[in-house]
């Protein structure tokens, strides 16, 4: 009896052992001798735009004509009650424009990515349109832009440093 | 003694299918070394050669750097038990030439000859690329043309400043194809990647444009107030999947890829985002704060019922998607500051067979290789960012360093 599980079990294991081979493709050697990397050789154009930018970049990214930043908590795009004033201070300057459109721009810290950070920066900008709408703002007055995360005010590794890029930004459109 | 044997016996039958998997994994790759006959040494070069080869997951590749002689068939013994032997020449000057000879190295055979050449020599990394593709397909393995491709990506300069850069896979190759302004978002137009896509903030609203990078010649596709993305390209280049928001909410839109037309594809009161065709560009999968946190979510093009995908992590913000495949970002840290955690995990639309591809640092961006086989993503470990690439059939992966600019998006 053990004899035979001793033969039973060495059989098995040299079936596993040997059973799973795979040949390696046999090929026959053919001329190939051709030059056909002209496909790579297409040079690509190279585009400067420093001339022009969007017009509130390198300019510090704080509000400028009288309007004030609104700031927001992590992850966030709720009016905290701490931005109240604020927003009344701009409904105050918004309502002594002249009729000019306003532009307010939403800006996040680094903590996102891609698309869902944009997505985030634009909510914050409607959340300030809607409370300057709700006080008496023209809907059709205001124009909304989302930077996302690439217009940083300041960029040290703190929490404060980051609380200060999530936040709205107000000027007018020249 | 009876007992033990069986024991015995019933071991090594449970251990039957862990033994001929490796056996299976190991054998199904080629055994390749390469022998550099170049009138100099490039190590660069030589390593580009390697990481094609590692990362095709078809080939195990010898990562010595043997030295030898073009002309002559002669296989060095120590070579003898490899499969194959690539020699290869590189000489450059004005331009690039590079010459390619594969032997069977068990009698010197040659399989191919073959001679590649440009006219500059920051391309050279392309023509590694496609000596290896040429190679993986005279030996009738699935193709592996996704290592030819153009990288295309955006990363920050300065506040309100970005670039537009396109780059090889490994990014060995870089070239800055719009400088200055602030420009986002870049996506591949068409599978020849003549053209790609991307959203200029040089106006008072964001606009997208699509560029052909041959001609220089720039289309305007639309404007919209409040943000604007290129988030897909359908498989013939007809239509476009964009995150727009023309009354102050981000919604995903199918447009045609002139601008023309376009469909409302979401209408949340929220975040929808990062749209993807999947399933036949029958439905879109896409990342959605619905539940209050971002994840992702799909629903047809037609239809107006939204299903979840994915059933953990606490932000689950990016996601692509190649044919039922899907693969996502999720945060598995709880630091609302710092470094947190990010897994990619590979699921299908059917929200089955989840399974995490990524265990350390945090890993974003993931895109899939034109055939799906591949992930690309990026790395951040400590103090150092890479770009990574994961093939999910050998389990193969690649990193690559990437340079201190941060990366804004990403296309391949």
């Amino acid at each position: 009896m053990i004899k035979k599980l001793l033969i039973t079990t060495a059989t098995l294991s040299l079936l596993l052992l040997t059973g799973c081979g795979q040949t390696a493709p046999n090929l026959n050697g053919s001329s190939n001798n051709i030059s056909d990397a002209s496909a790579l050789s297409g040079d690509t154009v190279s585009i400067n735009e420093n001339g022009y930018g969007n017009e509130s970049a390198g300019k510090g990214n704080s509000s400028s004509d009288g309007f004030q930043s609104v700031y927001f908590d992590f992850g966030e795009y709720g009016i905290s009650s701490g931005m109240e004033n604020a927003i009344s201070r701009n409904v105050n300057v918004a309502g002594n424009a002249n009729g000019k459109r306003i532009k307010i721009e939403g800006n996040c810290d680094e903590f996102g990515t891609d698309e869902y950070n944009y997505a985030l920066g634009l909510k914050r900008a409607k959340a300030v349109k809607d409370s300057m709408h709700a006080q008496g703002i023209n809907t059709s007055n205001m124009l909304m832009v989302s930077f996302g995360e690439s217009n940083p005010i300041c960029t040290s590794p703190t929490d404060s440093c980051y609380s200060k890029n999530r936040r709205v930004d107000l000027r007018l459109v020249k | 003694m009876r007992y033990l044997l069986l024991l015995v016996l019933s071991l090594n039958l449970f251990a039957v299918d862990a033994s001929l998997k490796i056996e299976k994994d190991v054998e199904q790759r080629s055994r390749i070394a390469l022998e550099d006959a170049s009138p100099s040494v490039n190590a660069a070069f030589f390593k580009i050669l390697l990481s094609d080869l590692k990362i095709s997951g078809h080939f195990l590749a010898d990562s010595r750097h043997h030295r030898g002689d073009l002309k002559s068939n002669f296989i060095a013994p120590a070579l003898k038990s490899k499969e194959y032997v690539l020699k290869y020449t590189l000489t450059q000057g004005s331009g690039t030439k590079l010459i390619i000879r594969l032997f069977k190295a068990s009698d010197g055979t040659v399989l191919l000859k073959k001679s590649y050449a440009i006219p500059t020599t920051s391309k050279a990394p392309f023509l590694a690329h496609k000596a290896i593709s040429d190679i993986n397909d005279v030996l009738k393995y699935p193709s592996i043309s996704w290592i030819n491709r153009y990288v295309v990506f955006s990363r920050y300069t300065s506040p309100g400043q970005s670039e537009i850069i396109l780059a090889d896979y490994t990014f060995n190759y870089k070239k800055v194809i719009i400088r200055g302004g602030l420009n986002l978002f870049p996506k591949w137009a068409d599978p020849q990647q003549k053209s790609f896509y991307y959203t200029s903030y040089a106006g008072v609203i964001p606009t997208l444009y699509r560029l052909n990078i041959y001609s220089g010649s720039k289309q305007k596709i639309t404007s919209s107030e409040g943000m604007l993305v290129c988030s897909d390209v359908n498989a013939n280049a007809s239509k476009i999947l964009v995150t727009m928001a023309p009354e102050g909410q981000a919604d995903i839109y199918e447009m045609s890829s002139s601008g023309g037309s376009k469909r409302r594809i979401t209408t949340f009161n929220g975040i929808d985002v990062n749209g993807k065709y999947v399933d036949n560009e029958s439905r879109i999968v896409f990342v959605s704060n619905r539940l209050g946190y971002a994840n992702i979510f799909k629903k047809s093009i037609t239809g107006s019922g939204v299903s979840q995908v994915v059933y953990h992590g606490r932000n689950n913000n990016a996601v692509d998607a190649h044919g039922s495949k899907i693969i996502y970002s999720s945060r598995e840290s709880q630091n609302s500051f710092g470094n947190n955690t990010f897994n990619l995990y590979l699921t299908s639309s059917s929200a089955s067979g989840t399974r995490p591809i990524t265990a350390t640092g945090t890993n974003q961006f993931p895109h899939f290789s034109t055939d799906g086989s591949v992930v690309q993503y990026i790395k951040h470990r400590g103090n150092n960012s890479s770009i990574g690439y994961m093939n999910l059939g050998s389990k193969q992966s690649l990193l690559f360093p990437l340079g201190g600019k941060k990366i804004q998006s990403i296309d391949w």
